[in-house]
């Protein structure tokens, strides 16, 4: 065998070497790989899940967004997030990678929901100031996990936290969280079996700052009949099987929320309605003249059964929809309490 | 048993010794020492990250997003290209330069396998080049204790590998085009690679005139700050962009077999 030969059968050994390698810890990952842009741990999420969001929250606070509505005036962090960083170490702008929310539909009530929080998460100080904090919490072991349970006993029932992994806290009702630390701990992904929500999630645009994709099952429970313009009579809505929200934040806010209807048809109508809306705010114009560029950021296509509403907004057009606030007067006296 | 001289020798056999020659001078050349160097770039980037040097200058990536950046900025975008560029436009014009086509053109083999068997040593030697430096990259990068466990990583990783061979491959594929037709092939190449692919981030079907936007669309990172991309990106279809990927391969290599069969060249003395 040739030098160069040698050299290309090396080269190729260590591919060989890391391909097996990756395989063997995609096999052995409890959570597995993940769908889309949902993480490998949102794989645990229970299976009557129905709707899934996410959000990239290293994005969301790197955007304009952020620093423009959240932070106020820019210089000053919600206090919220000063005291949780005090109790707790955890700076949610830096420390927290993304947040999923698993929605099991509408029937299930208070049991509706569950939170994954993925990041880089100070687990002992966490769990400490859950304990110390917060009153009326206890705790009990779920397949070797220890889950903090919020008023315990209650009618509406208990709300739950755990740690599925040092770097998840799972959040939620009780019956939503234990059933995600036992798919988590047993490997496996019931949501998987919700063909239509791994299909969605498969076709969401990677890269997106938050997004949104929920079956027919959750849809369905949406009211048929919306108020008509001017509060007269009501407009039906037509039946819609997904939908699915994408946004972006920086440069613009670019939301695209596309949804499925029964058919073409159908698609048509809602797209009309929808244009409709459209020119109704246009319409609002003389009033607010910033409506109608509004009017002209939003585009609605329909492609075969598909409504696809995007949104194009620049920052200088939030700015102008917000509610003028009166000026605030330099002599104005401190509020204490 | 002695071979009819008369006859060419067999495709297959002709191009396997065609291959065997251009290996050993693509291996060990200085141009592959800069490559490795290229290639090496973001290992570095990678292991200065774990050990901290790098770590407050991108506090705000996780390592897969590091990873991600690395894949789609670097290796997809600026050195695979530029990999392919180096050894893809010499693969016919180093030897006219060096006035060596002559020998290989007077041998009794056809043309075309000359330059099958050149395109499978290029496609070899920056495969064994590139895809290590991604794995280790990956690696490196994703066996950190925090962020995103490795095994959530794997898909993307066989998928990026894919991808990235695919690239070397349909660039590869168009400089091999490109050294056949020109005689001086590498600044229309430079050309082509930071001006013309520029169009990938622009409006409506632009980018469809480009390889970065297929390969762009086919990898999974999607890292935030694109500049015109970012507002204006758009992900192709995968299919499509297998196909129109594949078509580049199949039709450059085409085309450049047939000019290379068919062309004179006269060795300048």
């Amino acid at each position: 065998m040739t030098r160069s030969r040698l050299v290309v059968l090396s080269s190729m050994i260590v591919v060989a070497v890391g391909i097996t390698g990756a395989l063997g810890a995609l096999y052995f990952d409890p959570a597995r790989a993940a769908v889309g842009p949902l993480p490998a741990e949102g794989l645990s999420l229970p299976g009557d899940t129905r709707f899934v969001m996410g959000l990239d929250v290293h994005r969301f606070v790197a955007s304009p967004f952020y620093q423009r509505f959240a932070k106020g005036d820019g210089t000053a962090r919600p206090q919220a997030f000063k005291d949780l960083e005090e109790k707790t170490g955890l700076n949610p702008e830096k420390d927290v990678d993304r947040i999923v929310i698993g929605g099991r539909g509408m029937d299930k009530g208070p049991d509706g929901g569950v939170v994954l929080v993925s990041g880089r998460l100070d687990r002992t100080r966490i769990s400490r100031a859950i304990e110390t904090e917060s009153k009326g919490v206890t705790h009990e072991n779920h397949e070797g996990t220890t889950v903090y349970l919020f008023h315990e006993g209650s009618p509406r029932g208990a709300a739950a936290a755990a740690f599925v992994d040092d770097d998840t806290l799972v959040l939620g009702s009780q019956p939503g969280v234990e059933a995600t630390i036992t798919n988590y701990a047993r490997g496996q992904s019931p949501i998987r079996a919700n063909a239509a929500l791994i299909t969605l999630l498969e076709g969401l645009k990677p890269g997106s700052t938050f997004w949104v994709v929920g079956d027919q099952s959750v849809l369905s429970q949406m009211p048929m009949n919306i108020p008509g313009p001017g509060g007269q009579g009501a407009v039906s809505l037509p039946p819609v099987k997904t939908v699915v929200v994408t946004g972006e934040l920086d440069p613009v806010v670019a939301v695209e929320v596309t949804g499925e209807a029964a058919d073409p048809k159908a698609a048509q109508s809602l797209a009309d309605l929808v244009r409709g809306f459209v020119a109704l705010a246009s319409l609002q114009s003389g009033q607010r003249p910033e409506l109608k560029d509004l009017a002209s950021a939003v585009s609605v296509t329909t492609e075969a059964n598909r409504v696809r509403v995007n949104l194009r907004a620049p920052y200088e057009l939030l700015d102008a929809l917000q509610p003028r606030r009166p000026p605030v007067s330099a002599a104005a006296p401190p509020t204490g309490r | 048993m002695t071979r009819d001289i008369k006859r060419p020798v067999p495709f297959g056999r002709a191009a396997r010794a065609v291959f065997d020659l251009a290996l050993e001078g693509m291996v060990w050349s200085r141009r592959s020492l800069l490559m490795v160097v290229l290639v090496g770039l973001p290992v570095l980037v990678a292991v200065a990250y774990r050990v901290g040097v790098a770590a407050r200058l991108t506090a705000s990536l996780t390592p897969f997003a590091l990873y991600g950046d690395l894949v789609v900025f670097v290796y997809l975008r600026n050195i695979l290209p530029l990999v392919a560029l180096f050894y893809a436009t010499a693969l016919v014009a180093d030897e006219v330069e060096g006035k060596t086509l002559t020998y290989l053109l007077t041998r009794p083999v056809p043309r075309p396998a000359i330059l099958a068997g050149k395109f499978a040593a290029y496609a070899a030697t920056t495969l064994s080049l590139a895809l290590p430096a991604v794995l280790v990259t990956f690696f490196v990068l994703l066996t950190r204790s925090t962020g995103m466990s490795l095994g959530a990583g794997a898909p993307d990783l066989f998928r990026d590998l894919g991808v990235l061979a695919l690239a070397l491959l349909a660039y590869g594929a168009l400089f091999t085009l490109m050294g056949v037709l020109l005689k001086r092939p590498l600044i229309p190449g430079l050309l082509f690679l930071y001006l013309w692919e520029l169009l990938a981030n622009l409006p409506g079907y632009l980018p469809r005139l480009t390889l970065t936007a297929y390969l762009r669309s086919l990898v999974r990172h999607r890292p935030a700050d694109e500049g015109l991309a970012e507002i204006f990106g758009e992900v192709l279809p995968a299919l499509l962009c297998l196909e129109v990927l594949a078509a580049v391969v199949v039709v450059c290599l085409a085309a450049a077999a047939w000019i290379f069969s068919t062309r004179e060249y006269v060795m300048d003395q």
